[in-house]
């Protein structure tokens, strides 16, 4: 049913949400402008698997949210990492260099 | 899960509509961004709307996702089930009212009987730790005898001997007592009860005292202590009342004492006196009080009977003669009261719960009937994603708000049914007895119809949650499922008939057995005779001459009233509950023990007694007036006893002696014989009877007994006239005619009987309804078929035969079925039945024939329209 135009394997969009988060608080939108920006348009996300993604990580503790006002003065949802989100980010930062090292590996040897 | 989840997921349920304005929030705040966007880059508004909602995706998908990440779904679809059950509901109303009208009967018949048996059975004594109580009687096991009233000295030798209770009373069951003085004389129900009675019950007195032991004797006995209602009632609740004497049976007593509201022992009784006996008074062969003790802490019911069994054996040893073969039966007091409604009340619960039964099959058919119209629906959501687990869900719901509404109303409905089951009851209940709606019956309601609801729906949720999908949508969802459905329904229809003719078999056994009892002939003729019950207090009666005089008078005057035909008055009344049981000795016989002398029905009557009750006298005299104190002591004996004694000859002038053998009291001379009388109950004969003539046995309770060739209902008002004006000290209460007599005397049984039929016949038209649904649906849904077999030929009457034969053979299978259970089921009630076999042959056959024919007439009215079915017109009809 899903068709997600994003080619991002479940749980790297989480990784890179908590990345993104670990620096400032953002709203959901700015969260899909900086995936594609920082990204440089390789890797883009869907509000329907975004939106889906924030709640799972809301609802795990990982990040907090509080309503504030946009640069362009409009209510928003902002989304800030907790302490725990914190130590998660760190721990599948490490899981993942070493699964895309190991990748690495493998491509260039093979 | 820890505390902050629960945290965010209660938040996630009380605060819905919050988060649901959240989200919207958020995702329209995303939208708005994107549209500002595209606009910068320069699309007009509409283009970068439509853009942005293109880019968005499916937004209810993610909402549905973002919610579900909240972890509170089912409640949610809970929720959501409930609403569109209620819809639906509303949507047809004349099905969801069948549904719950149906269920509301079944579940207020289950709550009112559950409340009853509940009052009797469950419901604690309303005295502190009740179920430490014991009644401790007297047996003679070896004589048949599993309780007898208890002898004073024996009494007193248990209370010294005894280590296993805490403390041990008597009292003298319930007896009357004229309140006379401070206005109309009242007559009143009170006991005479032994120092300690109200210690062992753990009552105390709102008001005063208790008797003292010293108060427990012959000579200091003057004093009473009143119930609660009669204090207010008669004294204003004035406090002042202590140590004020009031005349009781125009006897001087002092008020001591004034027991709590509510408070009455033994059954009714509202005044309590002191026995005032002493072993010589009251010897161990005089049986007639009653024990009540209460258990020390961790001693069980069995150890006190071992030690009682023991003190038993050791009286018997140092009485030989009085207490020959007599033991003692210790029994927990609240089982002793219930006795005699426990059976019949676990009966009673089966047979509703069989009632409730039928009801839920007939519920479960009427909602596989609507299964069909839902299936398209069923098979919609099923195209949309909902798993099968989540559609069972729905309809379950469904059915559970269904029971519950017959729940709720079947509570309220319950309240007006056990009303109803009350006032059916002539008796004056025992006070103890509780029937208000508790905790306890609120959890029985709550649990029967939450089981309700999961056994009715269990059976249409699982059959129509099983959906082929392109079937049914392609077919319009009618014809695949009808043959599956059809059997379930069958089989549903088979189990209704089944049940209820097991409950029809049941009500038909006992209205026989109830006619049968109300046919016997207890050998007298009640047609036209009123009663009236008229107690001379002893005191301003003491001299036995007094009384005698007394009765006579009042019998002559009753006699001259207008309508009366005859008149007597007797010690007993037959079928009201007294009995006067004497040991007999016969001369010529050998004098036997006590302990084996034969107890007879012993009753006091006035000349013309047996004319009156319209008893036969069978041979030799009546008593006359001439019988008098002076004259040779004479007796009337009946039927059964003259032939025991005196087969082949006449017992006129033969001797007999009552009471304790060894106490040597005077022959009587048989001057008569009569035909026996239930005296007892009408079920069976129980003691054979003597009469003795009142004047030479002047009692001081007698009842007067009247015939009228009118209504004997009319006479209440003058005999209570004409006692008035002999003495307006004594109240005239009851004076019912002997017709009520006799029907109170059986109400048990003619209430079971009623319950039983209201059940039965509650039953069979449930089922009646349920073969009839199967076999309309049976004609619509085969309407194109008929129309086949009618365009190829069949006749009507083939047609007819098709649907008949139908029904009937799922009617046969049904009362197959139903004879078994019943041949097992019926046996269960023996103790309820008189007189007829719990496998009457001719009950089962006549209620097997007639649900054969009331079944043939749920089909033929579905039968008959099936032959009205156009060929052309059915044909079309596709």
């Amino acid at each position: 049913m899903k068709k997600q135009k994003a080619d991002l394997l479940q749980g790297t969009l989480e990784l890179l949400v908590l990345r993104l988060l670990s620096s400032t608080a953002l709203n959901g939108w700015d969260i899909m402008q900086r995936i594609q920006l920082v990204s440089g348009e390789v890797l883009s996300v869907t509000p329907g698997a975004l939106y889906p993604a924030l709640h799972r990580l809301e609802e795990r503790g990982l990040i907090s949210a509080v309503w504030d006002t946009s640069e362009n003065n409009r209510k928003a949802k902002y989304y800030q990492l907790t302490t725990s989100g914190r130590k998660q980010l760190e721990s599948q930062r490490k899981q993942w260099e070493r699964f895309s090292n190991a990748v690495a590996l493998i491509l260039r040897d093979a | 899960m820890n505390f902050s989840t629960l945290k965010r997921r209660w938040r996630a349920l009380i605060h819905k509509e919050q988060l649901e304005q959240e989200l919207d929030d958020e995702l329209q705040f995303h939208l708005e961004q994107d549209i500002a966007q595209n606009i910068k880059s320069g699309m007009t508004p509409d283009e970068a709307r439509s853009a942005a909602l293109k880019a968005f995706g499916n937004l209810v998908l993610s909402k549905e996702e973002s919610r579900d990440a909240r972890g509170v779904r089912w409640v949610e679809n809970i929720l959501q089930d409930v609403r569109y059950s209620g819809r639906l509901f509303l949507k047809n109303p004349a099905f969801s009212l069948v549904v719950v009208l149906t269920l509301a009967l079944g579940i207020s018949a289950n709550t009112a009987i559950f409340s009853f048996a509940n009052g009797i059975l469950l419901r604690p004594l309303p005295y502190p730790d009740s179920d430490r109580l014991a009644v401790v009687d007297e047996t003679a096991l070896k004589r048949g005898v599993n309780s007898m009233s208890v002898s004073y000295p024996n009494f007193l030798d248990w209370r010294e001997r005894n280590t296993v209770f805490e403390g041990i009373g008597l009292h003298f069951g319930t007896n009357r007592f004229a309140l006379s003085g401070n206005g109309q004389a009242e007559e009143l129900r009170g006991s005479y009860v032994s120092y300690g009675l109200f210690e062992v019950l753990r009552v105390s007195p709102v008001l005063g005292r208790t008797i003292a032991r010293a108060e427990d004797t012959p000579d200091t006995d003057d004093v009473v202590i009143l119930g609660y209602e009669l204090w207010q009632r008669r004294f204003g609740g004035d406090t002042k009342i202590i140590g004020q004497r009031i005349a009781l049976n125009t006897y001087s007593r002092t008020v001591i004492g004034v027991m709590p509201p509510g408070f009455k022992f033994p059954e009714e009784s509202e005044l309590w006196a002191p026995l005032g006996l002493t072993p010589q008074t009251f010897t161990r062969t005089d049986h007639g009080l009653s024990a009540i003790a209460r258990l020390k802490d961790g001693v069980t019911f069995e150890q006190a009977q071992a030690e009682m069994d023991r003190i038993a054996a050791q009286i018997e040893q140092e009485n030989p003669v009085s207490n020959e073969g007599l033991g003692v039966g210790v029994t927990s007091l609240h089982k002793n009261l219930s006795g005699d409604y426990r059976k019949a009340l676990f009966i009673l619960l089966g047979v509703v719960g069989c009632v409730l039964l039928v009801a839920c099959v007939n519920v479960a058919n009427l909602m596989l009937a609507r299964a069909s119209a839902r299936q398209k629906e069923v098979a919609l959501r099923a195209a949309l994603g909902a798993s099968r687990l989540r559609v069972i869900q729905q309809l379950l719901t469904e059915s559970l708000m269904l029971a519950v509404a017959g729940g709720v109303l079947g509570l309220l409905l319950s309240v007006g049914a056990l009303r109803l089951l009350l006032a059916s009851i002539p008796i004056k209940l025992p006070f103890w007895m509780n029937f208000g709606i508790d905790l306890r019956v609120l959890a029985f309601t709550v649990g029967v119809t939450v089981l309700t609801g999961l056994v009715f729906g269990s059976i249409p949720a699982l059959q129509t949650s099983r959906v082929n999908l392109n079937d049914t949508l392609k077919e319009g969802g009618r014809r695949s499922l009808t043959s599956i459905r059809t059997f379930s329904r069958s089989v549903l229809v088979i189990a209704e008939i089944a049940l209820s003719l097991v409950l029809l078999v049941g009500a038909g056994l006992m209205i026989q057995s109830f006619l049968r009892l109300r046919s016997v002939d207890v050998g007298l003729n009640p047609k036209g005779v009123a009663t009236a019950s008229v107690t001379l207090p002893r005191l301003k009666y003491p001299e036995k001459p007094q009384r005698a005089a007394f009765f006579k008078q009042l019998v002559e005057q009753v006699t001259a009233l207008p309508g009366v035909e005859a008149a007597a008055a007797t010690a007993t009344v037959p079928l009201s509950g007294g009995f006067w049981g004497r040991s007999l000795t016969v001369e010529g016989y050998p004098v036997l023990s006590v302990g084996q002398a034969p107890m007879i029905q012993h009753t006091v009557v006035t000349p013309n007694y047996f004319r009156t009750m319209g008893i036969t006298l069978l041979s030799g005299r009546d008593f006359t007036a001439a019988d008098t104190a002076g004259a040779p002591l004479v007796t009337i004996i009946d039927e059964r006893l003259a032939s025991e004694y005196w087969a082949n000859e006449s017992p006129i002038g033969k001797r007999v002696r009552f009471g304790p053998p060894e106490d040597n009291e005077p022959w009587h001379t048989v001057i008569g014989v009569v035909r026996s009388v239930r005296h007892e109950r009408m079920q069976e004969e129980t003691r054979k009877s003597v009469y003795l003539p009142h004047q030479q046995m002047p009692v001081n309770g007698m009842s007067v007994v009247m015939r009228t060739s009118g209504d004997p209902r009319t006479l209440a008002p003058a005999i209570r006239r004409v006692v008035n004006q002999m003495d307006h000290d004594i109240p005239v209460n009851k004076t019912p005619t002997m017709d009520e007599v006799m029907a109170e005397s059986v109400w048990q049984p003619r209430l079971y009987t009623m319950l039983f039929t209201v059940f039965g016949v509650g039953a069979m038209v449930l089922a009646v309804i349920g073969i009839y649904g199967v076999m309309a649906y049976l004609v619509v849904t085969r309407t194109h078929e008929i129309g086949v077999r009618m365009a190829l030929g069949a006749t009507a009457r083939n047609v007819f035969g098709l649907i008949v034969g139908r029904g009937m053979k799922l009617t046969i299978i049904g009362v197959l079925l139903g004879i078994v259970g019943a041949y097992g089921l019926t046996r269960l009630m023996r103790s309820l039945l008189f007189n007829i076999s719990t496998t009457d042959p001719i009950t089962f056959t006549s209620i097997s024939v007639l649900l054969v024919l009331v079944a043939f007439i749920a089909c033929y009215i579905p039968a008959r329209r099936a032959t009205k079915v156009n060929p052309l017109v059915a044909l079309r009809y596709e």
